[in-house]
Parts: C-alpha cells; structure tokens; sequence
C-alpha cells in the first residue's frame, strides 16, 4: 500500500480531499492506552505489548494465499488512514490462529475445519474476482476489492461455486470478518482510535456513568470524515440479506 | 505522574494468588490413583467446586479432576479481552440444527471454577412458578423439587458467594440481599431511564455476584469492566476463589489438566471409578466410592455417552435414553442503542441492573412464559463482532461504527426457551485430539420460543429507545447453557433423581447445570450452586450407605448450616433468618 497512490482513501466531506495519513486516526487525540502500561499488572502488560512489539511471523498461509489474504484484510479493515509505523498487524494472528490450530470451541455441521475453510475461501474470492475483473485480486484497485468482497457479504457470489456448495458463504464470511475484527480491536492503536480506556487493573475505574474521561482519559473530539466515495462497504446492509442470522458467533459471554 | 505508586505491579513470588490479596499454600493432598476416595468430582466449575468444598468440610475424602488448569489468578488472568482466550472450553464441538448455538466463550467455561470465571455474575433465583410450568402453564415439565426446597440453599449461597442487592428484590419470592447494591455504569443507567419512563420496575446494582463491599481476603470491586474476562481483583465470585480454598484447607485434592475420558464399571454394576488423560495425555485412572459428574450441559452427557459399556451399550445411566436431550440455552438477543452523548460502556460490571417485570407468564402476549431484561456491556471485540450482525458492518462502515464505540450502550434479553426432546447433545464422529469423540449439538426454536423472542426483543428494543437512543439496532443470540441430564421422579423420563442420584447406578451422580429440567429467565450460576449444596448435603446424610443400594429419595433433607466457608456467617446486611 504505497503513499503516492490515493485510490480509496477515505476523505474530508467538505473538501473531498483525501485525508492525511494519521499515527493515531479516531477522536481521542492525544490518548495513548499503552502510556498507561506501567500502571497494568504484570500478566496484562506483557501480552499488550507483545503485540506490538513481539508479532507472530506467517507460519501457515502460503506465499500466494498470504499476499492474498493480506490484501483482503486489508478491505475487511482498511487502514488507508493509518502512516506505515501504526499498521495494526492483522494477518499474523489469523495466521497463528490456524497454524497452532486455535479453535474457537465450535465448529458448525456443515462447515469444513477452519483451515479448510479459510483455503477455500480465499480460492472462492481469487474466482469472484477473476469472474468480475477479469484480473487478480492483489492487482484490483481497493473499490474493486470491496465490491468482490461484497458479493461475498451479500451471500451471493457469482463464481466459485464448487467452494460455496462446500462451505455455505456466509458462514465464511462471518469467520472472515470476526477473526479480522478480533485481531485489530485487540490491538493497543485501535484502542486508541476508539477511545477504549483499556486495561484497568489494579487501577480500576472511578468515573461510571455520563461517558465521563477517568483523569488519565481524553475527552472527544469529532472531526468529519468519510469513506471513500463509491466505496461499497461503508453503506450498511445485513449479511446475506438478513440480520436473524443462525448462529452468529456469539461473543465472550456478554450476559 | 510517570510511575505507579507502589512501583510496577508484579504478582508476589512463590504465592498461588486467588484475587489481588487472597492466596494459598501449596503443595495440596494427592491421593494415590488405585486408593479409593469417597468422591472423585468430574469438573470443578460453579457445581463441582461447591461440592467439593462442602464433602471435604465434612470429613470424606474427595478428589476433583478438572480438564483446565488451576488458576493462579494474577499469572494466569488477564485484564485484556482477546488474552483470555484460555478462560473457555475452546476445544472441538459440532453445532447445528435449525438454530445452531454458538459454543466455546458463548458459554463453555474450562479450569478451577468452570464457567463462574467468565460469567457476568447475575444471580437472580428462579421463581417458584418455574419449578411447576407444566401444571402451570402446559409447557415443558415440573421439576421433582419445589422452590420451598431450594429456597434455604440459595439463602445459604447468596451469603457464601456473597451477593450484591437491593435491600428488597420484588420479583418471584420477593428477597433481599446480603451486600448492598453497586453504583450505575452506563448501560445501568440506560435500562433505569428505558424502564422508568415506560413504568417497568427495575432493580439496581445487583443481584450480582459481585463485592460491594470487601470480604475477608476478597477487596471490592473496582469496576473495570472486565468480569467476564475473570474478575482478577478477586471481587466477583468464582468458585475457585470463595469455596476451593476452603476445600483444600480440609484435605481435599484437585487434579488439574486431567480430562476425564470414561467412568469406569465395577463388576458389581456400580461405577468404581473414572479414567483419565494428564496433560501430557498419559492415561491414569482414580478409583473411587462413587463419581460425581459435573462436567456442565455439554460434557456431563458427552461423557455418559463416552463411557458405554455392556449392559450400558447406550451410555452410562441412560436407560432412559434421555442423556443428552432436552438441552437448553436462553434468548439472550443483545440490543444496541447509539446516543448523542458519550456512555463509555467498558466501565463498572456488565451484570448490574435488571428487571423482571416480564418473567411470568401473561396469556396477553400469545406465549408460555417470558423473559428478563439485563444490562451487558460488550468490550470492543465483542461489540464488533455484534455490530458485524446486528448491521453487517464490515470495511469503512466498520472503522466508522468502531469509532462511536463510546456512545454506544448496551442492554439484552434473557428469554426462557422451553425444553425440547429435539435439543441435544450426541457423540460426532469426530474425535478430541486424544481420540475421544466430541460433542454433537442439535439446537431447534419451537413456535412458543419464537414468539417469546420476538416479543421479548421488541420489548427491549423499546426501552432503549424510551432511553433516549437515536439509533438502535439488535443481535440474536443465546445465553448459558442447561438440561441434558436432568433430574426427575420417573426414570423412564429422567437421568437423575432429584438429589442428582442417577437412576440407574446408586453411586453414580450428576451435579451441574445439565440436571435442570427447565430454566426460567434467571442465570443459571446461583441455582447450579445451590443445586450442588443441596446435593451434598444429601450424599452427606447417605454417609456411605447411599452407595451400596438404592435408598428412595428421602422427602426431608437435613440441612446443613455449618458447611459454609468461614466469614460467611453474621455478614452483610441483617437478616432475621
């Protein structure tokens, strides 16, 4: 993802100008959860900055499934917006996930072992895209990727069809974008960029109610900003037409 | 301020920390293989771990053998959402049916103190109607206790855990609670104005299993906002910090890492024993008087079945041929709320405010039964990965929505979903990495559940807005998991009687959330615990004769008020009783 090249950066809605690439994009500027890290316990800072500074390296994915699959996380999550130091390393946890074989405790009837399933998905979208375009997926500008990646989220791709009779596609799709989502929102920068106060023991919280900022917290501030226009994932639309989904992944036991 | 004021925190050496100040001494027993204890506990979770305490305190020799790990919770625990993979029973399972459950960090827990690690720590009772829906209402089935039974044991419970709540809780039996209720968080306050403004009574800052005020070696809560992450502070109860250490102070042993693959039959019908996989996965075994399964509503039937043998070809202690059904998982649809302002919903306990007003059934709405509405306050993954369902947000829309994480709150359904034969757990035809097959799970919604969800879901969705949000949106999903081996008069019907005895061979017990016939729109946890108090104080008064002949079911059980763990008497707020 080169500088110089500013297809499908997100954009100023007043100017219409590509944004500035940002160290610490989101409205909390100035807030760092990791200045905070000696205020942590041992245990927590530890693997906090392991991921920033100790990232696994790819052991499972071939050379060509990992230039693949990068460029479809980076879709999944675009990070157009972020400068080259605070690229938040995704692919390499999904990476370690499926090498050490780290299974989320289910795996659905129907649904091949998540190894398998991730082969076969990214064969499914490198035939979307050779069906759309007519070129690779690494090669498609980043619209093109996000309307490849669409057709997947709609539960209707147009090609591929020996991988979908196999694995149903939103399935896929879901196990795509919750091992992409749990790689980047466990990572200290995106913390930052939403305002997440992050780890809190043996310090504890003490401001509860009225979204109010613990001392050591920054207050919000918006600024505008929008995606790049025509870009198909900003619009919201249920996957695969529908949010009564059978078995969404269901998360850390919310109640 | 650069640094801490007591320098970086590090836990303290050569200490096996249970919270931030309790800990304790080890080395513990270890009872030989081939001697034979009085009880070897299958699981030590929220069941396993009562059990334990209490049979140890009274004098009998107990062995626990737990799949996970012995928790050392300043090492082991992390205040971090994505490191505490490890708190979940992440390995094999197949899910599906019409209505596939979500398994795993959903609702499986795995380690001393099982699933009362993860869980929020919502502690409400059941009502005393849940306990006769069948006579009723004409759904599901009656329990073969009443509520008059449980009632003393979940008073016992509420003070050994202890709970947090209001001075007067109107719902069901109406009670009060020993700890005094916790302030509001954001979601708190969203569910109070919602209610309030529609006149839905609500209840607030508890009942949770969560301090409000320190115990013994327990501090207060801090409210960090990761309960369910493993409290670290050691204010929200697990069994691994309120009834092990009390276990192990009276002689009894847990064996960690150890999976138990099969209970073992003696010559003369009754079970000698269990056989087990270390965590090297070299097989042992453990013989012992009687076993106690407490392997939660997924394992506890995957093991019976795993455990078939001649004269069991269909499972230990299902002739009944019900191991495994009737499995059950609540509604617990997440409904989303955007508000102008900021809510920062990671702070404070996600369990602190509920209300009840629609527990019961009201023939009005078309259904059987009804539902509760909690607070939950998902941490940023979980909150993506809900948003990733409940908009379909994913690329620039993601990123976008991520960004409003703080003005966000969250509050959930927590519906009854009835007890159906078509909802259970067989043997796949995969196996484990140790070669034990794994768990297979049906899970189908039948029309009066349907109904409830969706009535129950508009109802939430409509306090949210009445809160004040602009923008509300929700995700489906279950809750907790119970049923597969539940208790019952008529062995024919049932796989335990109503002290958790198996039908079929006298010393052969089940003890964990799977032994419940029915469920309510209470969380499980307290009732599984004063389950498993009840259970003890039964196989207590058997004292050995229990194990040899089936005795009937005795009406009257002795309750026993001197097995709680100490500090737990004359605390909290006063109670005549």
């Amino acid at each position: 993802m080169s500088g110089a090249n500013h297809d499908g950066w997100p954009v100023d809605p007043k100017t219409g100008k590509p944004l500035e690439q940002l160290a610490h994009p989101g409205y909390y500027p100035g807030f760092r959860t990791l200045s905070q890290k000696d205020f942590w316990d041992e245990a927590t800072r530890k693997i906090v900055l392991a991921r920033v500074d100790d990232i696994p390296s790819i052991r499972f994915f071939s050379p060509e499934d990992l230039e693949l699959m990068t460029a479809v996380c980076n879709r999944i999550l675009p990070q157009d917006d972020r400068d080259d130091l605070h690229k938040i390393p995704v692919v390499n946890y999904i990476d370690e996930r499926l090498y050490v074989n780290r299974l989320d405790g289910y795996r659905f009837e129907g649904m091949p072992p998540d190894q398998e399933a991730y082969r076969l998905g990214l064969q499914g979208i490198a035939e979307v895209a050779r069906y759309l375009f007519s070129r690779r997926f690494v090669d498609l500008n980043p619209l093109d990727q996000e309307v490849v990646l669409k057709t997947l989220h709609d539960g209707n791709p147009p090609a591929g069809h020996e991988v979908w009779r196999r694995m149903p596609v939103e399935r896929f799709w879901l196990l795509l974008v919750q091992d992409v989502v749990g790689a980047y929102y466990a990572h200290p920068y995106a913390w930052d960029e939403i305002g997440f106060g992050g780890p809190a023991y043996p310090r504890g919280y003490m401001r509860l109610e009225n979204g109010e900022p613990e001392p050591w917290e920054e207050n919000e501030r918006r600024y505008q900003w929008a995606a790049p226009p025509g870009s198909p994932s900003a619009e919201f639309s249920p996957v695969a037409g529908s949010t009564e989904h059978k078995g969404s992944p269901g998360q850390g036991g919310t109640h | 301020m650069k640094t801490p004021l007591f320098g970086a925190f590090e836990p303290p050496e050569h200490k096996h920390m249970l919270g931030a100040i309790q800990h304790i001494d080890l080395p513990m027993r270890r009872y030989k293989n081939d001697e034979q204890v009085d009880f070897c506990i299958v699981g030590v979770g929220s069941a396993g771990g009562v059990l334990l305490q209490r049979l140890a305190r009274a004098g009998f020799s107990v062995v626990g053998l737990e799949a996970g790990p012995f928790w050392d919770t300043e090492r082991d625990w992390v205040s971090d959402e994505a490191g505490s993979y490890n708190l979940y029973w992440n390995e094999l399972r197949i899910t599906g049916g019409q209505d596939p459950l979500a398994l795993g960090a959903n609702n499986s827990g795995r380690g001393v103190g099982g699933g009362s690690v993860h869980w929020a720590g919502f502690t409400p009772r059941l009502h005393p109607s849940d306990f006769r829906i069948h006579s009723g209402d004409g759904v599901g089935v009656d329990w073969p206790i009443s509520y008059a039974d449980i009632k003393p044991y979940y008073e016992l419970l509420e003070k050994e855990i202890p709970v947090s709540g209001p001075a007067y809780y109107p719902w069901g039996d109406p009670h009060g609670y020993p700890y005094g209720p916790h302030p509001m968080g954001g979601c708190g306050d969203i569910l109070i104005k919602g209610c309030t403004k529609l006149g839905i009574g609500v209840s607030i800052g508890g009942p949770v299993a969560i301090l409000a005020g320190s115990h013994g070696d327990r501090p207060h809560c801090i409210y960090r906002g990761f309960c369910i992450q493993g409290c670290k502070v050691g204010a929200k109860q697990s069994t691994l910090i309120s009834h092990v250490p009390d276990g192990l102070k009276h002689g009894a042993e847990i064996r960690e890492h150890c999976m138990v693959s099969r209970i073992n039959l003696g010559k003369n019908g009754r079970v000698s024993g269990v056989t087990y996989l270390d965590r090297n996965g070299i097989e042992d075994a453990q013989k012992a008087k009687a076993v106690i399964v407490c392997g939660y509503a997924i394992e506890t039937p995957r093991l019976l079945l795993n455990s078939a043998c001649p004269g069991h070809e269909n499972g230990l202690a299902n002739s009944s041929g019900t191991v495994g059904h009737y499995l059950m998982a609540q509604a617990g649809n997440v409904v989303l709320g955007r508000f102008e302002e900021l809510v920062r919903m990671y702070k404070a306990p996600p369990a602190h405010a509920l209300t009840e007003e629609f527990y019961e059934t009201d023939p009005k709405r078309g259904f059987a039964r009804g539902f509760a509405v909690q607070t939950v306050s998902p941490l940023p993954i979980s909150f993506a990965r809900q948003m990733m369902v409940a908009k379909g947000a994913w690329g620039w829309g993601m990123r976008q929505l991520m960004m409003d994480y703080n003005h966000w709150g969250a509050i959930a359904l927590l519906g009854e979903i009835l007890p159906w034969d078509d909802n259970r757990v067989e043997l796949a035809t995969e196996k484990d990495r140790n070669g034990i097959p794994v768990a297979k799970v049906t899970f189908n919604l039948h029309d009066n559940d349907k109904k409830l969800i969706e009535f129950g879901k508009n109802k939430v969705m409509e306090i949210m807005q009445a809160a004040g949000a602009e923008e509300v949106v929700q995700e489906a999903r279950y809750a907790h998991l119970v049923g597969g081996a539940r208790m019952g008069n008529d062995p024919r019907q049932s796989v335990v009687d109503k002290f958790g005895r198996s039908h079929d061979i006298p010393n052969l017990f089940v003890c964990d959330g799977s032994v419940m016939p029915t469920q309510g729109s209470a969380n499980p946890g307290l009732t599984i615990q004063s389950l498993a108090a009840r259970t003890a104080d039964y196989l207590i008064s058997q004292r050995g004769a229990g194990f040899t002949k089936l005795t009937p079911a005795e009406s009257q059980l002795p309750i026993r008020y001197d097995l709680s763990p100490p500090g737990t008497r004359g605390k909290g707020v006063p109670r005549l009783a």
